[in-house]
């Protein structure tokens, strides 16, 4: 049963040794659209256009630490910067490897699938009953993505589509609450 | 020169203009990224916050730009990328070289993309190469370098002015699209000057920091100085390979006016791709850029309109070797 439990954990949730092959301690999300990692790193041109327009200049371009195929590529670290889900480098990109995505809740949750945030309870401040709840606050989709229980316990629901913006905000160091990408 | 065919006055003025338009490509490179720093820092609404030397680009940048847009971090919006792959208003145009690229990484069309290489393809196909003498970013870099390798000459220095085969870049081609299809990656986009030219320039001015593209494109100055003159343009670009061929059949094309010429070989010398206009050897890898023509002191060149070169003419008719022809002039 545990082996099992561990198994389907192992799907859901893509360990960052799958989601980065290069180097697997690199823990990288594609902007948000991305195709998955195989069509995507066959569509991008490495234009930079997405990069280009993102207001928060939240998207970083790969040298070959991530090994030469993803060479220029477009990717966030969460915890440097984070997606403020403006969805505008999908409307830029214009080979198809990020799909344009309307900014609306409803599009938003259905189609933007960057990852998925993880709370540590073992290092989260709510966990060890000091009342944080800084990660729901930073969340641009509170009370979707992520709940608060009792001393703002923080808890993600499977709407998350791991912008990041939590990993960015928490206070914890190491962070306590992380995006694990989904890499498709 | 008394005689009949002059070319157009103006012809021989095109290179100032498309030093112009090279110097103008380059500066915009330059100024798009620190449109884009602007654009951050008032989507931030953090100019308090800023250093002073943000403060003073913001300011210069809102100067520039306050009487054009209502809303920069919008409005701003409209011209955005390099000339890998850019966008004007609702305007995409992409390098052809990108296009092929992306076909041979995914092995299928992907048409919205695909279709944006059509307008600099149509382009290509009347007026040949001229995104490599006129547009590249990479072509100024390149040519300041080709002259500053020939005041070093002049200097004394003893520079390698190696010619190889012209075909060879089109095996680069070749060998980047079956690696490209090989890896299902887009290689090509990492050995073209002109997509590094602009990715750099964003990553330096946005990103505080050159990428590995930078070292690729020191080599090949370091190549087209110290090997070959103009090296990687003539024997090595992928791009220029491409539109090399698919201007194969261009309509606008450089001409030699053989009574007019006097087979001085300026022309050839200055021709930065290595091609024979005095022989009338333009071929497909002719890119326009027109340094012949301001150059030829008897206005023997000048641009026709014709799918193909005008076959081999002969000595020029101001030439020594055509007024006293060997059988003539030999005992």
């Amino acid at each position: 049963m545990r082996v099992v439990g561990a198994a389907a954990a192992a799907a859901a949730l893509p360990s960052p040794a799958a989601a980065a092959p290069g180097r697997p301690s690199l823990r990288y999300l594609r902007p948000p659209g991305g195709l998955a990692e195989k069509e995507f790193l066959a569509r991008c041109i490495r234009c930079g256009q997405c990069g280009e327009n993102c207001p928060n200049r939240s998207i970083k371009f790969f040298g070959f630490e991530n090994g030469w195929a993803s060479a220029e590529t477009p990717h966030l670290i969460p915890r440097q910067k984070a997606c403020i889900l403006c969805m505008k480098c999908g409307d830029a990109c214009p080979t198809g490897a990020l799909k344009p995505i309307a900014r609306e809740l409803g599009a938003i949750l259905a189609e933007v699938r960057m990852g998925r945030a993880r709370v540590d309870e073992s290092l989260c401040l709510s966990f060890q009953g000091k009342t944080c709840g800084v990660c729901y606050r930073a969340c641009p989709l509170p009370d979707v993505a992520i709940t608060v229980g009792r001393l703002e316990q923080p808890h993600v629901t499977d709407k998350c589509v791991g912008c990041g913006l939590c990993e960015r905000s928490c206070i914890q160091l190491p962070q306590a609450i992380r995006i694990i990408p989904d890499h498709g | 020169m008394a005689e009949g065919r002059q070319p157009f006055v103006l012809w021989r003025h095109l290179n100032k203009l498309r030093w112009l338009v090279l110097c103008l490509v380059l500066a915009t490179l330059v100024l798009l990224p620190l449109v884009h720093l602007y654009q951050t820092y008032v989507a931030a609404h953090a100019y308090d916050l800023l250093a002073p030397e943000e403060k003073r680009l913001y300011d210069v940048m809102e100067m520039l730009t306050a009487p054009l847009v209502d809303d920069p971090a919008e409005d701003l919006d409209a011209i955005k990328g390099t000339t890998w792959s850019g966008t004007f208003w609702s305007l995409r145009l992409t390098d052809p070289l990108a296009a092929l690229g992306q076909i041979a990484a995914g092995l299928g069309f992907h048409w919205p993309f695909l279709l944006t290489a059509l307008i600099p393809l149509a382009v290509t196909a009347v007026f040949g190469r001229i995104f490599c003498g006129w547009i590249c970013p990479a072509t100024l870099i390149y040519e300041l370098n080709s002259n500053f390798a020939s005041w070093l000459r002049w200097a004394g220095l003893d520079l390698g002015n190696r010619r190889f085969d012209l075909r060879l870049k089109y095996a680069v081609l070749v060998l980047g699209l079956v690696l490209s299809a090989a890896s299902g990656v887009v290689l090509v986009a990492t050995i073209y000057p002109p997509a590094i030219i602009g990715r750099e320039l964003y990553y330096v001015i946005a990103l505080g920091g050159f990428g590995a593209g930078t070292v690729f494109f020191l080599v090949t100055l370091l190549f087209d100085l110290l090997v070959a003159r103009r090296g990687f343009c003539r024997y090595l670009c992928p791009g220029g390979a491409l539109y090399s061929l698919l201007g194969r059949f261009r309509l606008v094309r450089i001409r030699r006016l053989v009574e007019n010429c006097n087979d001085c070989a300026k022309c050839n010398v200055i021709c930065e791709f290595g091609l024979d206009p005095m022989a009338d050897g333009f071929g497909q890898e002719c890119n326009n850029c027109t340094a012949c023509i301001a150059i030829c002191p008897t206005a023997a060149l000048t641009f026709t309109i014709r799918p193909s070169d005008v076959a081999a003419q002969g000595p020029g008719h101001l030439g020594r070797e055509h007024r006293r022809p060997p059988e003539v002039a030999g005992p």
